[in-house]
C-alpha cells in the first residue's frame, strides 16, 4: 500500500465522510455546507486525475494502486480490495469529473433543504467512485447500491412532475435489475470455486478450471437481464426517460452519465472474462435487443416533444451501441464500448445540464413551446449545439463519441454485416432528432406561448456560474477526443489480457464440441452396426 | 521550411482564428473580419509555398491505436499525404477561399453577425484542408463530417428565416444519409485490407485486386452522392442557397461539393469497373436532369445551383468514363488515372468560373438590395459594367466558348465519353453529355439575357449601382482565371501528376469541339434572346407551358417525395412506435404489474410520512447497517 493507494481510498472516503457530517450534524450554516460540499466534489475529481496521470500497471494482474482492507467477512470471501486497471481508470475519472460538474450545479440549484440534497449527492459520489475502484465484486455491487438509493430519494423528494410514480417505477425496476445482477455475481463466485470475491483471484480460478458451460449460460442470462435492466436495454428501458424527466438535474447527470455505466462496466470487467461461454451463447440475443435500442428507440426519440425525455431516449439509444460492442466479444468491440461510455457519460451530463439551463429561461421542457432563443442567449445556443453535435457523434466536439461509435461499428462488421448495416442507420436517426431539437429551441420564430413568456420576462444568456460545469465537461470531452490514446493505450492492454484467456476458452469449446459430436455420432452409429 | 511544420501551421491557423473570433471578437465585427482576412492571407501564403516550392511529402502521428482481432492492428493516424493531386485541390481551396474572404468584406459589410460568419468561414477552411491533406480514410471521414457541420452553420446564417433553418437541417441530414454508406464502406475496406492508410491501400489493392469488390466501391461512393449532391441525394444543394452568397460560391460551388470528386480521385484504385459504370450513369443523368430543371428557376442563385449540380454531374461522369481510358502507365509514378485526372481538371476550371458566377450574382444581389428573382432585375448591363463584363466571361466559360477555361475541361470529358464507345462502352453518355452542353448554353443564356438586358423590372434594379472594390477585385481575378485556367502550362510542373494523365482531344475532334463550343455558348445566348426576349415581364416557358414550368419549378417532385416520406412515413412511424412504447412496454409490462407496485406502495407509505426526515432516517439506517457490516471491523 503506497500513498497513491491511500489517495484512491480517500476519493471514496472524503465524499462519504462529508455526507455523513452533513447528515449527522444537524443544520449547518450555509457557508460551512458549501465549503464542505465543494471539498467533497473537488477531491474525488482531482484525485481521479492524479491517479489517471500516474497510472502504471506494474502488477501482472494489470492493476495499479492495489490495496486490501480487512472487513471481518473474510470467511465469506469479502474483502475491501481497491485498485484500478486500464479499463477502470477512464471510468473512474469520468465519475470524478461528472460528479464535480453535477455537484457544482447542485450547489447553485437553490434547491430547498440544500444541505440534505448535497448530502445525498455526496453519497452518490462516494458510491460512484467506489464502483470503479473496487476489485472485489461484492463491493463493486455494494457501492452501486450506495449510489442508487440516494438516486431514488432525490427523485422522490426533489423531482419534477410525476416524481412519485417515476421514482417508484425506477425503484422497482432497478431493484429487480440489481437483484438479478447480484444473483449472477454470487453464482459466479460459487461456481468458480475461488476463495474470494476478488476479481483477480476469480480470473485465476476460472483460468485454472473454467466454469461449466451450462452454468455459464445461466449466469450470463441472469447478468444479461440484470445489467440490461440497469443500463436500460430495450425493452427494459421505460424507466429511464421517465425517471430522468422527473429527476433533478444533478441526479440525472450522475445517473445517466455515470451510474448507469455500472452494468456495461460489469459486462466488460466481470462477465466477459469470467463467463465467456455464456456470453458467446447469448451474444446474438444481446445484439438483436441492442439493435432494438438503436433503431426502435431512435425512432421513438424523433417523436419526443419534451427535451428531457428526448435526451433520456437518446441515452437509451446510445446504450444500444454499447451493447452491440459487448456482443462482438472482441478487444475492438469492448474498446469501442469503453470509449463510448466515457464520451456518452460526459455528453449526456452536458445535455441534462444545458437542458435545465434552457428550462430556466423558457420555463418549459416542451420544445414546441420554444423557438428563437438564440437571439436572447447566443452563447447558450452555441454550447447547447456543441453538446447536441457531440451527442450525434460529429467529430469536432464529439470526436470521442465518433471514435467510440466507429470502433463499435468496425468491430460489429466482423460479428455480423447485416446488423452493422442496421446499426449504422442510427447515425441518420440521431442527426434527425438532434438537429430538430436545436432548430425548435433556438432558431426560427418563437412559438405563441414563448412569445408571451418573452414579453413578461427578460431572458439572459448563460451565466458564468452555469458556464463553469458546462465548460468543465465540454473541454474534458474535446481534450480526450483529441488525444484518445491517453486513455486507450492502457485500456487496450487490459482488454487484450482479458481476451487472451477468453479466446482460448472459446477455442477450447470449438475443439471440444466437434469432438463431442463426433463421439456422439460414433456412439449412435455403433449400435446399428452391431 | 520544414513541410511538417507547414502542415501543422496550416491546420492551426484557421482553427485558432475561429477560436479567437469566437472568444474575443464576438461583438467586434469589423475587427473580426479584418483579422480573418489577414489570417486567410497568411494561410494562402503558406499553402502556395507548399504547393510550388516544397517537396511532396507525407507526415503522420498516431491518433488512436487498438488491438484488432488476430493480430490485425486498428491504427488510426492523423496524417498528411501531399502529392500533386492534393496540391491541385489545395490550390483551388486557397484561391477561391481567399477571394471569397475579400469579397465578403464588402458583401457582408452591414451584416449584424459578421463575426460569426467569418468564424464559420475559418472553420470551413480548416475542415476542407483536412479532406485535402488527409492520408487515411477515417481522417477523411472526420473532416468530411466537419465540412458538413460548417456548411450547416453557414447555411443557417440567417436563422430568423425558417427557410434557412430548414435548409441547413436538410443539408446536414441528407449528407448523413450518404455518410451512412460511406462509413460502412470504410469499415468494409478495413476488414478487406487491414488498413485505412491510402498509400498502403493503393499498394495492397495493386497486389491483390481480388480483395476489391463492387459493394465496397458503391458504399464509399454513397458519401460522394451526398457531398457532391448527385442523384438521388441532390436535393439539399439548391436549398443550401439560403446561405449568404459568398458561402454559396466557396462551399456550395467551388470546393466542398467538389470534395466528393476529389475523394473519388484520391481512392480511384478502390473503384472496380462495375462501380465506375454506376458512377458514370449517375453523373450523366444528374448532369442532364439538373440542366433541364434549371429552366424552371427564377431565382438567380437557384439557376446557378442547378448549373453546379449539372457540372458536378460532368465530373462524376468523367470519373466513371475513366474505365474506358487507356492507362498511361503502371505504379505510383504513372500518375493519376485518366478518369480522375479529367474530373479534377474540370473541377479546377469549374471552381474558377462558378465561383466567378456566384460572386457575380452576389454583386448583383447586393446592388439590388437582396432581390434574387431575375424577373425583378433587368437592364443591369449599363449600371454594373464590371459585373456585367465578368459575368459575360463566366457565361461563356461555362458554355464552353473556345479557348476559355471551361472549353478545355469540358472538351476532355466529351472526348473521353466519345472514345468510350470505341472501347466497348455505350455511346449514350456521350450524346447525353453533348446535349447537356447545349442546354447549359441555353439556360445560362436565359439567365444572362433576363438579368442584364431589357428594362429594369423593379425599383431596386433601376437604382442598382456597381459594387465596391472589395467585391469587384475578386471578380476580375476570377474572370482572368476563367479565361486562362484551362491552359495547363500556366501551372508549371507542379501538378504534372494530374495533368499528364489528361488526354487532350486532337485532330478532327478538336475542330468539332471548337464548332460546338462556339455554337452552344454564343448560340445559346442568341437563342435565349429570341425565346426569352429581355423585354418580356414573365417567363416564356411559364406562359407557354405552365404545367411544365411548374413541374420544373418543383424540381420534378423529388423534394416533394422526400418531404412526403419524412412527414407521412418517418414521423408517423416514430409517433406510432412512441405510442406503442407508452402503451405496451411502459403501460402494460411495467405499470400492469400494479399488484406489486401497490404492495410496494403500501409498504413504503407505512414507512415514511412524506417528509424528508423520514426518507433521510430510513436511508441512514440502511447505510449504517451496510456500513457496519462493511467497515465495522476496519482497523486503521
Amino acid at each position: 500500500m503506497n500513498n497513491y493507494s491511500i489517495l484512491l481510498l480517500s476519493t471514496i472516503l472524503v465524499p462519504l465522510v462529508i455526507a455523513i457530517i452533513l447528515l449527522g450534524f444537524g443544520k449547518l450554516p450555509k457557508s460551512v455546507t458549501q465549503f464542505l460540499a465543494t471539498l467533497g466534489f473537488c477531491f474525488p475529481a482531482l484525485g481521479a486525475l492524479i491517479l489517471w496521470v500516474n497510472f502504471v500497471p506494474t502488477d501482472a494482474s494489470g492493476y495499479d494502486y492495489l490495496m486490501t482492507l480487512p472487513t471481518g467477512l473474510e470467511a465469506l470471501g469479502i474483502t475491501l480490495k481497491l485498485g484500478l486497471n486500464g479499463i477502470s481508470v477512464p471510468l473512474f475519472f469520468l465519475a470524478g469529473i461528472v460528479g464535480l460538474a453535477a455537484g457544482i450545479y447542485a450547489m447553485q440549484s437553490g434547491a430547498e433543504r440544500l444541505q440534505q440534497y448535497l448530502m445525498l449527492i455526496l453519497f452518490m459520489q462516494a458510491g460512484l467512485m467506489g464502483v470503479f475502484a473496487s476489485v472485489d465484486i461484492f463491493f463493486f455491487y455494494f457501492f452501486h447500491e450506495l449510489a442508487l438509493i440516494p438516486t431514488f430519494i432525490c427523485i422522490g423528494v426533489w423531482g419534477g412532475r410525476d416524481r412519485h410514480s417515476a421514482a417508484m417505477e425506477m425503484t422497482i425496476y432497478l431493484t429487480l435489475g440489481a437483484m438479478l445482477s447480484l444473483l449472477g455475481l454470487l453464482a459466479i463466485y460459487f461456481q468458480s470455486g475461488a476463495e474470494s470475491f476478488d476479481i483477480i483471484s476469480l480470473k485465476a480460478a476460472v483460468l485454472a478450471s473454467p466454469i461449466d458451460g451450462g452454468a455459464q449460460t445461466i449466469i450470463f442470462g441472469l447478468l444479461l437481464f440484470g445489467f440490461g435492466i440497469l443500463v436500460s436495454l430495450f425493452p427494459f428501458h421505460s424507466w429511464a426517460p421517465r425517471g430522468y424527466a422527473s429527476a433533478p438535474t444533478s441526479v440525472a447527470m450522475l445517473h445517466a452519465g455515470v451510474l448507469k455505466k455500472f452494468g456495461l462496466y460489469g459486462f466488460i470487467q466481470v462477465a466477459l472474462p469470467l463467463v465467456p461461454l455464456g456470453a458467446n451463447h447469448w451474444s446474438m440475443v444481446l445484439a438483436w435487443l441492442a439493435l432494438g435500442s438503436v433503431l426502435i428507440i431512435g425512432l421513438i426519440t424523433i417523436a419526443q416533444r419534451d427535451l428531457k425525455e428526448m435526451v433520456g431516449f437518446s441515452s437509451v439509444m446510445h446504450m444500444g451501441y454499447c451493447f452491440l460492442g459487448i456482443a462482438c466479444m472482441s478487444v475492438l468491440g469492448s474498446a469501442g464500448v469503453i470509449i463510448t461510455m466515457v464520451a456518452h457519460g460526459l455528453t449526456v451530463a452536458l445535455l441534462f445540464l444545458l437542458g435545465h439551463v434552457v428550462y430556466k429561461r423558457t420555463e418549459t421542457y416542451d420544445m414546441h413551446d420554444m423557438g428563437g432563443l438564440v437571439k436572447h442567449a447566443p452563447a447558450l445556443a452555441a454550447l447547447f449545439s456543441a453538446a447536441v453535435f457531440a451527442s450525434i457523434g460529429l467529430p469536432g466536439p464529439g470526436l470521442l463519441n465518433f471514435f467510440g461509435e466507429f470502433t463499435v461499428f468496425t468491430a460489429l462488421w466482423e460479428f455480423s454485416r447485416p446488423i452493422t448495416a442496421i446499426a449504422v442507420l442510427g447515425v441518420i436517426i440521431s442527426a434527425v432528432y438532434g438537429l430538430r431539437a436545436i432548430g425548435r429551441i433556438f432558431f426560427g420564430s418563437p412559438s405563441e406561448v414563448f412569445e408571451k413568456h418573452l414579453k413578461e420576462n427578460s431572458i439572459k444568456d448563460i451565466s458564468t456560474a452555469e458556464k463553469i460545469p458546462t465548460l468543465l465537461l465540454l473541454i474534458t470531452l474535446v481534450v480526450i477526443g483529441l488525444f484518445p490514446r491517453m486513455m486507450t493505450d492502457n485500456m487496450n492492454t487490459s482488454l487484450e489480457d482479458n481476451f487472451l484467456s477468453i479466446n482460448s476458452e472459446l477455442k477450447q469449446l470449438a475443439i471440444e464440441e466437434p469432438a463431442k459430436s463426433a463421439l456422439e455420432l460414433a456412439q449412435s452409429i455403433e449400435p446399428s452396426a452391431k | 521550411m520544414d513541410s511538417a511544420l507547414i502542415y501543422k501551421l496550416l491546420f492551426l491557423l484557421p482553427l485558432v482564428t475561429a477560436g479567437m473570433i469566437a472568444c474575443l471578437m464576438r461583438k467586434k465585427h469589423t475587427l473580426a473580419a479584418v483579422f480573418s482576412v489577414i489570417s486567410a492571407t497568411v494561410f494562402s501564403g503558406l499553402g502556395l509555398y507548399l504547393i510550388f516550392a516544397s517537396e511532396r511529402t507525407a507526415w503522420s502521428v498516431s491518433w488512436l491505436s487498438l488491438g484488432g482481432s488476430e493480430g490485425r492492428a486498428f491504427d488510426l493516424n492523423f496524417g498528411v499525404l501531399f502529392n500533386d493531386l492534393s496540391a491541385l485541390m489545395l490550390l483551388v481551396l486557397i484561391i477561391v477561399g481567399l477571394l471569397v474572404q475579400v469579397f465578403s468584406l464588402g458583401y457582408m459589410k452591414e451584416d449584424p453577425s459578421k463575426a460569426r460568419f467569418f468564424a464559420g468561414l475559418s472553420i470551413f477552411m480548416f475542415s476542407m484542408l483536412g479532406i485535402v491533406l488527409a492520408d487515411n480514410l477515417v481522417m477523411i471521414f472526420i473532416f468530411w463530417e466537419l465540412v458538413g457541420f460548417s456548411s450547416y452553420v453557414l447555411i443557417n446564417h440567417y436563422f430568423d428565416k425558417p427557410a434557412a433553418v430548414a435548409a441547413s437541417k436538410k443539408a446536414f441530414i441528407v449528407n448523413r444519409v450518404g455518410d451512412f454508406g460511406f462509413l460502412l464502406g470504410i469499415v468494409f475496406v478495413y476488414w478487406q485490407f487491414g488498413t485505412f492508410n491510402l498509400v498502403e491501400l493503393e499498394a495492397k489493392a495493386a497486389l491483390s485486386p481480388g480483395l476489391l469488390s463492387t459493394g465496397m466501391g458503391l458504399l464509399l461512393f454513397c458519401g460522394v452522392l451526398g457531398k457532391s449532391a448527385q442523384m438521388p441525394l441532390h436535393v439539399w444543394l439548391p436549398d443550401a442557397m439560403e446561405g449568404p452568397t459568398p458561402i454559396s460560391a466557396l462551399i456550395h460551388a467551388a470546393t466542398m461539393v467538389a470534395a466528393g470528386i476529389y475523394f473519388t480521385a484520391r481512392v480511384y484504385f478502390l473503384m472496380t469497373d462495375e462501380v465506375l459504370n454506376v458512377v458514370m450513369w449517375i453523373g450523366t443523368i444528374t448532369a442532364l436532369f439538373a440542366a433541364i430543371v434549371a429552366f424552371g428557376q427564377n431565382d438567380i442563385k437557384k439557376v446557378l445551383a442547378f448549373s453546379t449540380l449539372s457540372q458536378l454531374g460532368y465530373m462524376v461522369a468523367a470519373l466513371g468514363l475513366g474505365r474506358y481510358a487507356e492507362s498511361t502507365g503502371h505504379g505510383v509514378e504513372a500518375g493519376l488515372a485518366v478518369g480522375a485526372a479529367v474530373a479534377m481538371f474540370h473541377l479546377t476550371t469549374h471552381a474558377f468560373f462558378k465561383a466567378l458566377l456566384f460572386l457575380n450574382s452576389g454583386s448583383i444581389i447586393h446592388a439590388c438590395h437582396h432581390e434574387q428573382n431575375i424577373y425583378k432585375m433587368g437592364g443591369l448591363s449599363g449600371k454594373m459594367k464590371l459585373t456585367f463584363a465578368t459575368f459575360t466571361i463566366g457565361v461563356l466559360a461555362i458554355g464552353g466558348f473556345p479557348f476559355l477555361a471551361g472549353f478545355f475541361s469540358k472538351d476532355t470529358i466529351l472526348h473521353l465519353a466519345h472514345s468510350a464507345s470505341a472501347h466497348g462502352g455505350s455511346s449514350v453518355p456521350f450524346y447525353i453529355l453533348l446535349g447537356t452542353a447545349a442546354l447549359t448554353g441555353l439556360y445560362m443564356g436565359r439567365l444572362f439575357v433576363v438579368t442584364f438586358f431589357g428594362k429594369a423590372r423593379s425599383d431596386h434594379a433601376a437604382h442598382a449601382k456597381e459594387s465596391g472594390p472589395a467585391m469587384v477585385i475578386p471578380l476580375v481575378i476570377l474572370a482572368v482565371l476563367s479565361v486562362i485556367g484551362g491552359y495547363t502550362g500556366i501551372y508549371g510542373h507542379s501538378f504534372d501528376g494530374v495533368f499528364h494523365s489528361i488526354h487532350m482531344a486532337e485532330g478532327s475532334f478538336k475542330t468539332l469541339m471548337i464548332i460546338t463550343g462556339t455554337l452552344f455558348s454564343v448560340g445559346g445566348i442568341i437563342l435565349a434572346w429570341l425565346i426569352w426576349s429581355p423585354n418580356k415581364e414573365t417567363d416564356t416557358l411559364e406562359s407557354g407551358a405552365p404545367v411544365l414550368f411548374k413541374a420544373l419549378g418543383k424540381r420534378l417532385y423529388f423534394d416533394a417525395v422526400y418531404d412526403w416520406y419524412v412527414e407521412k412515413v418517418q414521423d408517423r412511424v416514430s409517433l406510432i412506435l412512441s405510442f406503442l412504447d407508452q402503451l405496451f412496454i411502459s403501460g402494460l409490462m411495467v405499470r400492469g404489474t400494479a399488484g406489486i407496485v401497490g404492495l410496494f406502495g403500501i409498504i413504503s407509505r407505512s414507512m415514511h410520512t412524506g417528509n424528508l426526515g423520514g426518507y433521510a432516517y430510513w436511508f441512514a439506517i440502511g447505510v449504517l447497517v451496510l456500513g457496519a457490516i462493511a467497515f465495522g471491523t476496519i482497523t486503521f
